[in-house]
């Protein structure tokens, strides 16, 4: 099937240790693939089983850190946002709290709260987009549909607020830019409603308890506890380890500490306990902003941050929707900042590919792959 | 109308491409009702020519054939294919009259065509010297391995049943009652109906997310149509077949009989529809595992109980 020295053809011979073998085939899952999105992961089989896999980074690289150095302390938010579009809101308060930490400046409490409330509503929108991918690689485009719908509605609450459905630039240093109008907490309510009342149990009919996604899904890709600390895994990955770790409830920021919440974790560690992960902190999330918006206080949505910071140092870590996500902000006491080092989830979480991905079935490389839920611009940045 | 005309227009060539294009807008249609989407909607009413403009879109683009494929075998492969399944539907009793050939081993040849078709899919992906597209015809002979045994066999319990292999014998002898002790038969069948047609959800030969569009990886314009009205006339001639083994063919009281074989058809499309829809793909070994380990025994079973019944009723 394979002939011996035929380069052109169906054989590749690999220069490395203990793969130089012609029956490996390699495949380039990626860039150009329907699921992989720009990202490439050099796959080498053997028959249907991957003998290695590689995954080769840089197609979405923007050069975020360094570009942030070229902008003043509050207009650098608009490059950090676009670390990733599905959930830029977890990004703009880690960087908002660096810079507050730095400048030891206190923000009001009503900017706490809306930040919370924007904050997991974003994560709300970019679990909807998680589930949905993790059922589209399945084959069944369902799902996202009805997720797209519940995420538009999020979408036009964040216009309603910033003008912008996406990219909104809505937190910055100080607090939030915009006063939360009642026409914006309408919104927000109601689309909290909708996920509540329609997507949850229309999709939890169907797709949840699912007994073909079972099949599929269940003691694939398994991550103990001890290895998923090993491998530095974050976010919903980690939690589906047995791991409890949330910076949410660990080190609260914005207004955690003062509501009332869940740290969802399941102790199974494989595909399917990843996807019920993002599944139920969907529904905490919800339960969170319904929270924050019942607490809202008046005051103050924004406190003056001055030209220039003192300098210093600030590291601050926020529990994005894909993860914990670190911000390392150095001030020399110009106006913008000096340096920023940014430690994304999805970077660590794709690292943990080649060692998950050893001896498993070429079908459930796209099942692991959604279920670490990375984002490719997250970790390019 | 003679022979000749039937062949060409109504259960032929010009039927076949109607068939293909009111599948495909069906389809379309009522996946989108289940994603909460409009679906094709501005060419044509309620966007009844999308489909037709699809095709053309596709007929009028480059054909391309990849460098290093083999290229006699490649730009051959589709039309094997649909002549094959072209072939199909000559076979298949609509109505009373409405038929191209009606011969005594209808059942046989059909399933024979069928079978067939599943190594022109490996020649498709052989033939396009692409990677994925290598994969995809390896998983396409999995899929006969896995899926026409089932379909042979719960197939041939009808025709043990009824003792003919003759389609038009066949549904003169249907009836209510005899297609309720052929319905554990008709539920295997269908299920081989969709694992040999490459249905979701067992779509696993052309896996877009795995392998990304398998077999077809390479084939694109004239080439793909052609290929996709191919699969298409397939599954139409398995789910005809289904409706005239199991179901009574084109019998039914009132209406014609045309109209009672299209509206059986249709609820069987609907339930395939609304699996694509619902339910995930699964994967190779999984399947192989379903074929031999259940579907297999179960239609052994099948044959059995059919024996046993018709001894018991003489």
């Amino acid at each position: 099937m394979f002939p011996a020295g035929n380069t052109s053809g169906y054989s590749f011979s690999i220069e490395r240790e203990g793969l130089l073998e012609e029956k490996l085939l390699q495949l380039n899952w990626g860039v150009q693939h329907p699921a992989s999105g720009p990202l490439r992961l050099k796959v080498w089989i053997d028959g249907d089983i991957v003998v290695e896999v590689e995954p080769d980074i840089g197609y979405v690289f923007r050069f975020l850190e360094k570009l942030v150095e070229h902008r003043n302390w509050i207009n650098a938010i608009v490059n950090i946002e676009r670390i990733c579009f599905v959930d830029n809101f977890g990004t703009m308060i880690g960087y908002s709290l660096a810079v507050e930490k730095i400048a030891n400046i206190e923000v009001p409490k009503k900017a706490n709260y809306v930040r919370t409330i924007l904050a997991e509503a974003g994560r709300i929108s970019s679990h909807l987009v998680g589930l949905g991918s993790f059922m589209d690689v399945l084959g069944v485009h369902t799902p996202m549909q009805w997720a797209l719908i519940a995420r538009e509605k999020f979408l036009d609450a964040f216009e309603t607020y910033a003008g912008q459905r996406i990219a909104t630039s809505s937190i910055i240093p100080g607090g939030v830019r915009y006063e939360p109008t009642k026409e914006f907490i309408r919104k927000m309510i109601f689309a909290v409603d909708y996920l509540e009342k329609e997507f949850i149990p229309r999709y939890e009919d169907v797709f949840v308890d699912n007994p073909t996604l079972k099949l599929r899904t269940v003691g694939i890709g398994v991550v103990s506890k001890e290895k998923a600390i090993e491998y530095g895994l974050s976010g919903p990955p980690l939690r589906a380890s047995g791991v409890k770790s949330d910076v949410r409830k660990d080190y609260p920021y914005c207004a955690y500490g003062e509501l009332d919440f869940n740290v969802v974790i399941r102790e199974e560690g494989d595909a399917y306990a990843r996807y019920l992960v993002i599944w139920e902190e969907l529904k905490e999330s919800a339960k969170i902003i319904r929270q924050a918006i019942e607490g809202l206080p008046e005051g103050e949505y924004k406190t003056k941050v001055p030209v220039k910071l003192p300098p210093g140092e600030a590291y601050v870590n926020v529990e994005w929707a894909r993860g914990c996500f670190g911000f390392h902000l150095v001030s020399d006491g110009g106006t913008g900042p000096y340096r920023l080092k940014l430690r994304s989830p999805s970077f660590a979480n794709l690292w943990s590919i080649p060692k998950i991905m050893k001896g498993i079935k070429l079908a459930d490389i796209p099942v692991i792959f959604a279920s670490l839920y990375i984002c490719q611009g997250d970790v390019d940045r | 109308m003679s022979a000749w005309l039937k062949a060409l227009i109504f259960p032929g060539f010009l039927f076949l491409f109607v068939v293909f294009l009111a599948v495909l807008y069906f389809e379309r249609k009522i996946l989108a009702d289940v994603h909460l989407r409009v679906g094709p909607y501005y060419v044509g009413r309620w966007g009844i020519l999308q489909t037709t403009a699809d095709l053309f879109k596709l007929f009028q683009k480059e054909f391309i054939v990849q460098k290093r494929a083999n290229k006699i075998l490649f730009s051959l492969v589709p039309f094997v294919a649909f002549l094959m399944s072209t072939m199909m539907l000559a076979f298949i009793p609509f109505s009373q009259t409405v038929y191209v050939v009606s011969t005594s081993f209808d059942l046989i040849i059909l399933l024979a065509l069928v079978t067939s078709m599943s190594p022109i899919f490996f020649y498709a992906g052989w033939a396009s010297k692409c990677k994925y597209s290598f994969i995809g015809g390896l998983r396409a002979v999995n899929q006969l391995i896995s899926g026409e045994i089932p379909l042979w066999l719960s197939a041939s319990s009808a025709g043990i049943f009824y003792g003919t292999l003759n389609h038009l014998e066949i549904v003169e002898k249907s009836s209510v009652l005899n297609s309720l002790i052929l319905l554990p038969g008709f539920l295997i069948f269908l299920t081989a109906v969709l694992i040999v047609s490459e249905r979701p959800p067992f779509d696993i030969p052309i896996a877009e997310q795995e392998i990304v569009y398998g077999f077809i990886t390479e084939y694109g314009g004239f080439n793909y149509a052609i290929f996709l009205v191919a699969k298409t006339i397939e599954l139409f001639a398995l789910l005809s077949l289904a409706v005239v083994l199991f179901l009574g063919g084109f019998k039914g009281p009132v209406f014609p009989g045309i109209v009672w074989f299209f509206l059986k058809i249709s609820v069987l499309y609907l339930f395939i529809f609304l699996l694509r829809a619902s339910i995930p793909r699964i994967r190779m070994d999984l399947l192989l595992k379903l074929c031999w380990k259940v579907l297999t025994p179960l239609s052994l079973l099948n044959i059995a109980f059919v024996i046993t019944v018709k001894i018991l009723t003489g």
